[in-house]
């Protein structure tokens, strides 16, 4: 009877994170995806770096599933910081440490291109880390509750 | 602990609001930019030639165009630097539009010391690097290497059958003038015979057009008993911008 009970609370606890997850992907696949496509097409991208924005919009979309899942849990909190993290490597690697080098052939002979993106790369590393900032209070606050709401005395 | 959490809330949703911003302003910056070439241009200078590249630039865009250095360095099929030439423009303001030529001087004491360049054809590497600050925030750097003909004034020169009369000499000639120049000026020349004694000494005039055949015959009084079936034949080609000499084989 008491397993029943949890079952049904655990569903109830489960379906509006699964149908928010579902949203919040959606939403952020389009707004990752579709609307750069629209802005720009991919196909006018050098190869290495088609690949990457795909990796990025799985990186992207992953994590938003994930956290809206678990979200009100402190798996939320957890793969908040993994997502940042994530996206610190992520970025460095398509930087290529802050340089991009590219190679444009021409009629008469090809062009390199080299553009220093260290500031661009640092500001981006820069946001990323305060996510993280404000995941480690947000997972202080999370623990926080829960010890407070495990301390209060039982309703008479 | 709430007020802090909106605090790095608000803060990363800003740096991000400032950052797509400046993406999306830089690129409809670079795409406004307007990058114009004009006719390249030759003219004689004191030490040699001087190409004359010009362009313009119309920055039309959001941002400053800053420390836009053009270095371009000629070296010839050996790898041999030859010239190396800078223009600087300091600063093309958004909203302005900036014209400069890029001057590359090639001096021909450079060339002449590689006196193959005038006899046969050959190329020359342009290696051509460009930096600018964008925004002054990326620098940008653009590099490319453009293999470009060149073609000797005297190519293929080559001397034919020698005729003689009884105390003259005619020297067959020919040469294609495959340079972008005009060449004027004198031949002088001396044959020797194949022990190499002197038979005849002349002069004529030059006169050939670029990309055009030069093919003549000078006539000069010889002492024809010293003939020989073989021998060479010192040439002295005196131009306006050169001065250069050649042994050439004759039978």
């Amino acid at each position: 009877m008491v397993e029943k009970g949890n079952k049904k609370g655990l569903m109830r606890r489960l379906i509006p994170n699964v149908l928010k997850a579902a949203l919040w992907g959606t939403i952020t696949f389009l707004f990752v995806y579709f609307l750069p496509m629209l802005l720009y097409p991919m196909e006018l991208l050098p190869i290495e770096y088609s690949q990457f924005f795909y990796v990025f919009v799985g990186i992207t979309v992953f994590f938003t599933v994930i956290t809206k899942l678990f979200s009100g849990t402190i798996l939320e909190h957890a793969f908040n910081m993994t997502r940042a993290l994530v996206m610190i490597i992520y970025l460095i690697a398509v930087f290529h440490g802050g340089i991009i080098r590219l190679t444009m052939p021409m009629e008469e002979a090809p062009v390199n291109l080299a553009a220093d993106l260290t500031a661009i790369l640092a500001i981006l590393t820069l946001v990323n880390l305060l996510g993280i900032a404000k995941t480690m209070f947000q997972i202080t606050e999370f623990l926080a509750k829960k010890t407070e709401s495990s301390q209060l005395p039982e309703p008479q | 602990m709430k007020p802090a959490i909106r605090a790095l809330g608000i803060a990363t949703i800003m740096i991000w609001i400032i950052l797509i911003v400046f993406a999306v302003t830089a690129l409809y910056s670079v795409m406004k930019l307007g990058i114009g070439f004009g006719e390249p241009q030759f003219f004689p200078s004191s030490r040699g030639i001087v190409l004359s590249l010009p362009f313009s630039l119309n920055n039309s865009g959001y941002y400053d165009i800053s420390k836009l250095n053009i270095t371009t360095s000629i070296t010839d099929s050996n790898g041999t630097t030859l010239s190396t030439s800078d223009t600087f423009v300091p600063l093309v303001s958004k909203g302005s539009n900036v014209e400069a030529a890029h001057n590359i001087t090639i001096e021909l004491s450079d060339v002449m010391e590689n006196i193959g360049l005038l006899f046969n054809d050959s190329f020359f590497m342009f290696d051509t690097f460009v930096s600018l600050n964008f925004a002054r925030l990326v620098p940008v750097q653009l590099s490319m290497n453009i293999p470009v003909p060149w073609g000797a004034p005297f190519h293929n020169l080559s001397v034919g059958e020698i005729q003689s009369n009884n105390d003259s000499i005619a020297v067959p000639l020919s040469f294609e003038n495959h340079s972008f120049f005009d060449i004027t000026g004198t031949i002088e020349l001396d044959v020797y015979n194949d022990v190499n004694e002197l038979i005849a000494t002349g002069e004529t005039s030059l006169a050939t057009p670029s990309q055009q055949l030069y093919g003549g015959q000078i006539d000069m009084p010889a002492d024809v008993s010293k003939l020989t079936e073989s021998g060479r034949v010192h040439f002295i080609f005196v131009t306006p911008i050169f001065a250069v000499e050649r042994w050439v084989p004759y039978g």
